[in-house]
């Protein structure tokens, strides 16, 4: 709750420094040359006219409410506008973190098995992977895939095959960091005793690897979904422009670029909202794996 | 560009068009489209286009009035007359009209039994209804404003004949209301107030708006009760496409990998390089519709600055070298222009030897008005002043290949001592600094139909912003013979004195060095191999789907 | 957790288990990140001397040319070299990339310390404070920074350093909470110093190195984030010889020349993929001196 009022407040008195009048870029911008009437009769509709308390506090009422108010550029609601982008950036992300999950998980078994040189290998593609800035790879991916090979679509597309490049795209330098993450606790403890003993069991290698050394090795990386999360979506506003897909990190550039100050709080505001219950689920999902924290 | 579009499409008809394809400027080099004598227009399916144009703020064309309304607007929206690949006025929603023997009265009969899509009639109310929104200051129009500007009453002399009284005579009445944005919409619609009309204005048109997703897409669907086809379309009756999806992927390379693939039928704004590799196949037509009106031109702000002096603005114009950057970024799918208009019009003049670059001329040039010194970074200087040209460019406006021109001639110019300050900025920044005069060239395009638009860009009166606040006489050009000339030119209905009238005004403007013209508004759209009978309106050269049909 | 708390705690990762063997004098990951961190820095500071070319001069008529042996690595819509571009591309992007971590890590070791030393009421204060700006993740805090000051090179600077800055303060908190509870520390306190002479004589010393690391390390990520904004139009501006606006005027013409958009592109990974190969060597080496 602090961080949200603080969030508000900070967004609040920040948009306050952006230079010009916001009765003018409601009006669309300075080249409007809007008339003073039509000015004021803006300022009057959207509140401009009162106290900058007032407004806070207005503004304050209005998002316990959830209330967010009104797009410039667009002429629509924020709340209904940014929670239905939701929805597309959303499985944009899950899907991305599956996926980057599976190759961080399936490199780190290989290398941690194939000795020394997969091992530096694998290091290696991890960090080259974790270096890849997604509007490079986006555009690499295209021009291999959509333009050389013509076997998936270069812009996203309602069906399936028009997921595959933006979630690749997204994966493949999120994949990398896991991956950094899981390799030391992963080796560490496929030479700890739980598991030389479950070996003498009989148990197959396999099996023991995914079994208790991913569950191992994952307590790190759980605690780590607070910062990936950021980081797909800093990189749903760069996949989601470069594909033409509808979401949340498409509309916040539009926002940004047009300077829809409501929308840009908007999706702020929702982001922050889902950090916030992020890191609650980050705590609670540590607890559950790792016994020790358990204990405390 | 005229003449190669028009043995383009005798060959098209050569080849046993059934279909008027009338306008339909099909690149040569292209597979045209199958024979349509192969193939009945088949009635039914989706046609996905992807839009490069902003998406528009609103949809309804009265509102400023910008491109990207008038592409939406075609689809949905009919204006009262229309404009053949001559460039003659023909029926659309008016059958008939007739202009009184001093000018200042216009009598039109409209069509019967044309509805709107609310189910309202189309009659001489209606038509009262939508002029008196384009002149409603609140309406904020700039486009359909600035066309009616002579038109000062308007009365419904029976139900289906309007009649319009005017200022002064005005020769380019007909040009101006075949435009999309002086398009008619249901009254009803309009009085439901600004936001609900600009969210899905009504119109007669054979789609109608279902559904906007804004940053996505708008969705059309077929008008089943259709039947008000402008004279030149191909068939009659309702449309043959049951829907059209009108998307928005403002990245080029997206668009057109999008088309490749399949994803989508038809793209605008599309580069020249994917033009050129489109010809080279044959699994993508190409239409070429060069945009009526001013040709892209830059313009030198002689209002204020260095461009005052007429010298410093033939040195400019000699200093840029455009051909040779023209020639690489287009790749053969621009001409260079040396006209103020657009080579869609029919009275433009062309002056090539006014704008040849001629770096030792600019240097020369420059000697003699003054800028003689040259500082330590090579540009030139007058009384410890640096020769600098304020560029402000609207990235909305100019495609990347433009820019790059932008770019050459800002280098080129260098070398004779300009010293050009490119500033790419958004629309809203842009409108900004021009409404600042903070510039001192700029380059915006302007699309109308017929060589009025000449007495919108460079009239005096032009320096003065509309409502909406644009003013379009961006070269501040404040000449009383100009004014003149084409003052009398907008009231002159005699063809040939009026051809006479626009060529002076035109060899006074470009003597003047007030503008460096660089091509025509470059309009090419791309279409999957499927498409059949899509084509450019010869209005503003914005495409209608209305007989098209897809062979799949 | 920040991009930089995640590389931080990657190395602090391997420190804990112990389990990587000392390295060898020079491996050959770090050669190689030196040579190109080395050709880096010789094209940010004189890069006449690897391209003597002029970045910004044009040749309309060789125009989208491929890699070729007088253009290595083509050229674009205006002619203009690739590779002079590149070349003299790396200071602009380097520099924003040092500037936005100048300021991110100023102000990091700036909150940091004073909620490191000073504990109580103002660590609680600097913490609050942190978890605000946590709850931007991302490019979030720069999108907003932009949306305020406008877009271009200096405001992209600033904001990815403003965007940094609450990941460096947390490490270098961390840091000094542990180096003030150590040993020497507190025998230091025993000795009857002040609080801030053992700050200057004691724990600054053993910060520093930590510090160098993270500024290696944050140096990549800058340069890859500065880029971005230049690549979403938001940064700096074609024909700007940086990587991020070459690459950004270079998606236009992807599907005819896509060396235009590769070779900016490359020299961004490599940068960041140098940038962490150093920061862990130094790191690997501070612990094993």
């Amino acid at each position: 709750m602090f961080v949200l009022w603080a969030v508000a407040t900070l967004t609040f008195f920040a948009v306050r420094l952006i230079p010009g009048d916001p009765a003018e870029a409601i009006l669309g911008g300075p080249g409007s040359q809007a008339s003073a009437e039509a000015l004021a009769a803006v300022r009057a509709e959207y509140g401009l006219d009162q106290p900058l308390l007032v407004q806070y506090f207005a503004q304050l009422g209005r998002l316990a409410t959830g209330d967010l108010g009104r797009s410039y550029a667009l002429k629509l609601d924020v709340g209904p506008l940014v929670l239905g982008q939701l929805g597309g950036t959303l499985v944009l992300a899950v899907l991305s973190l599956a996926l980057a999950w599976i190759i961080a998980l399936a490199l780190a078994t290989w290398s941690t098995r194939g000795g020394r040189v997969a091992a530096r290998v694998g290091s290696g593609l991890e960090i080259v992977a974790a270096s890849l800035p997604h509007f490079w790879l986006a555009t690499a991916l295209i021009v291999l895939f959509s333009i050389w090979l013509g076997v998936l679509p270069p812009i996203s597309t309602p069906g399936l095959a028009g997921l595959v490049l933006p979630v690749l795209t997204l994966a493949v330098p999120l994949a990398g960091f896991l991956g950094q993450v899981i390799r030391e606790p992963l080796l560490t403890a496929l030479e700890s005793p739980f598991v030389l003993s479950a070996l003498a069991r009989g148990e197959s290698a396999r099996g023991v690897r995914w079994i208790h050394a991913i569950r191992h090795a994952s307590i790190p990386a759980i605690s780590l979904s607070g910062w990936a999360f950021g980081s797909l979506i800093s990189g749903a506003v760069v996949v989601e422009t470069v594909f033409a897909r509808p979401g949340l990190g498409r509309t916040l550039l539009n926002a940004v670029t047009v300077r829809d100050v409501p929308v840009v709080i908007g999706v702020v505001m929702l982001v922050a909202v889902a950090y916030i219950l992020m890191t609650l689920l980050t705590d609670l999902a540590t607890r559950v794996a790792d016994p020790r924290v358990r204990a405390r | 560009m005229q003449s190669s579009g028009n043995t383009r499409t005798s060959r098209a008809l050569l080849a046993g068009a059934t279909l008027t394809v009338a306008g339909l400027l099909l690149s040569a080099c292209t597979a045209a489209p199958d024979a349509p004598a192969s193939g009945k227009p088949v009635v039914g399916g989706t046609l996905t286009y992807a839009s490069g144009d902003a998406e528009p703020d609103c949809l309804d064309p009265h509102v400023g009035g910008n491109y990207p309304q008038a592409l939406t607007g075609t689809q949905f929206l009919e204006s009262l007359v229309s404009r053949d690949k001559s460039g003659a006025i023909i029926p659309w929603l008016a059958s008939e009209w007739s202009e009184s023997d001093d000018g200042l009265a216009w009598e039109f009969t409209l069509r019967e039994n044309v509805y709107f899509s609310d189910g309202s009639p189309f009659d001489a109310a209606a038509v009262q209804a939508n002029i008196a929104h384009l002149q409603d200051p609140a309406t904020g129009s700039s486009t359909g404003y600035l066309a009616l500007q002579k038109v000062t009453g308007t009365e419904a002399v029976s139900a289906t004949v309007v009649r319009l009284t005017l200022a002064e005579p005005d020769s380019a009445l007909l040009e101006s209301l075949s435009q999309p944005w002086l398009a008619m919409e249901s009254p009803e619609g309009l009085a439901r107030g600004m936001e609900e009309n600009c969210a899905a204005p009504i119109g007669t048109g054979p789609f109608v708006i279902k559904d906007w997703v804004k940053q996505d897409a708008i969705t059309f669907v077929r008008n089943d009760t259709y039947d008000s086809p402008p004279a030149d379309a191909g068939h009659e009756g309702p449309a043959y496409l049951e829907k059209i999806v009108w998307r928005f992927i403002p990245e080029s390379a997206s668009r057109y990998a999008a088309l490749q693939a399949g994803e989508v039928d038809v793209i605008d704004n599309a580069q020249p390089d994917t033009i050129v590799q489109a010809d080279k196949g044959d699994s993508i037509q190409h239409l070429d519709a060069p945009r009526p009106g001013a040709a892209n031109r830059i313009e030198l702000n002689s209002g204020t600055g260095p461009f005052t002096d007429p010298k410093v603005r033939e040195a400019f114009i000699r200093s840029a070298n455009v051909d040779d950057g023209v020639a690489s970024l287009f790749q053969g799918t621009a001409k260079r222009s040396y006209s103020a208009l657009s080579s869609a019009e029919a009275l433009a003049v062309s002056r090539p030897e006014l704008f040849e670059y001629d770096p030792k001329a600019a240097g020369k040039l420059l000697d003699s008005a003054g800028w003689s010194e040259t500082d330590a970074d090579g540009y030139r200087v007058k009384d410890g002043v640096r020769l600098t040209v304020f560029f402000p460019v609207s990235t909305n406006q100019s495609i990347p290949a433009e820019q790059s021109l932008f770019e050459q001639i800002q280098a080129t110019a260098k070398e004779t001592g300009f010293e050009v300050k490119l500033t790419p900025m958004d629309l809203s920044s842009w409108y900004g600094a021009l409404g600042n005069g903070e510039y001192d060239a700029v380059s915006a395009p302007y699309t109308k139909v017929g060589p009025d638009v000449l007495r919108i860009l460079f009239h005096s009166d032009g320096i003065t912003p509309a409502p909406s606040g644009y003013f379009a006489n961006h070269a501040q050009v404040n000449d009383p013979k100009l004014d003149e000339l084409l003052t009398e030119a907008g009231r002159e209905s005699d063809a040939d004195k009026r051809k006479d009238l626009y060529t002076e005004a035109q060899n006074l403007l470009l003597e003047g060095f007030y503008i460096l013209p660089l091509y025509d508004q470059q309009n090419h759209f791309l279409l999957g191999a499927d498409v059949e009978g899509a084509r450019a309106l010869p209005t503003v050269s914005t495409p209608t789907f209305y007989d098209a049909w897809l062979s799949r | 957790m920040s991009d930089l708390e995640l590389q931080a705690e990657l190395g602090l990762g391997a420190r804990r288990q112990g389990a990587s063997p000392r390295p060898r004098r020079i491996g050959v990951a770090e050669g190689l990140a030196g040579a190109v961190a080395l050709f880096l820095v010789l094209a940010a500071v004189v890069p006449q001397l690897l391209a003597p070319g002029d970045p910004l001069a044009i040749d309309p008529l060789s125009a989208f040319q491929p890699p070729s042996l007088p253009h290595w690595f083509g050229t674009d819509e205006s002619g203009r070299d690739l590779y002079t571009r590149v070349v003299h591309g790396t200071g602009n992007s380097l520099l924003i990339g040092v500037l936005a971590t100048t300021i991110g890590l100023g102000l990091g070791v700036l909150l940091g310390t004073l909620a490191g030393m000073l504990g109580g009421f103002v660590d609680f204060t600097v913490n609050r404070v942190l978890e605000v700006l946590f709850a931007f993740p991302g490019l979030l805090l720069a999108l907003l920074v932009i949306l305020i000051y406008g877009p271009g090179v200096a405001t992209a600077t600033i904001a990815v350093g403003l965007s940094t800055a609450p990941g460096y303060a947390r490490i270098i908190r961390a840091q000094l909470v542990s180096v003030r509870s150590s040993a020497f520390v507190e025998a230091a306190t025993v000795q009857g110093l002040t609080a801030w002479r053992i700050l200057a004589r004691h724990i600054l010393p053993n910060t520093l190195a930590p510090l160098l690391v993270l500024a290696t390390l944050g140096i990549g990520q800058a340069i890859v984030w500065a880029t971005a904004l230049s690549y979403l139009g938001l940064g700096a501006q074609p024909p700007a010889a940086e990587w991020g606006a070459m690459l950004s005027a270079g998606r236009t013409y992807i599907t005819s020349a896509w060396w235009m958009s590769f070779f900016p592109g490359l020299f961004i990974v490599l940068t960041a993929v140098a940038a962490t190969t150093l920061g862990r060597a130094i790191e690997r080496r501070m612990r094993h001196a």
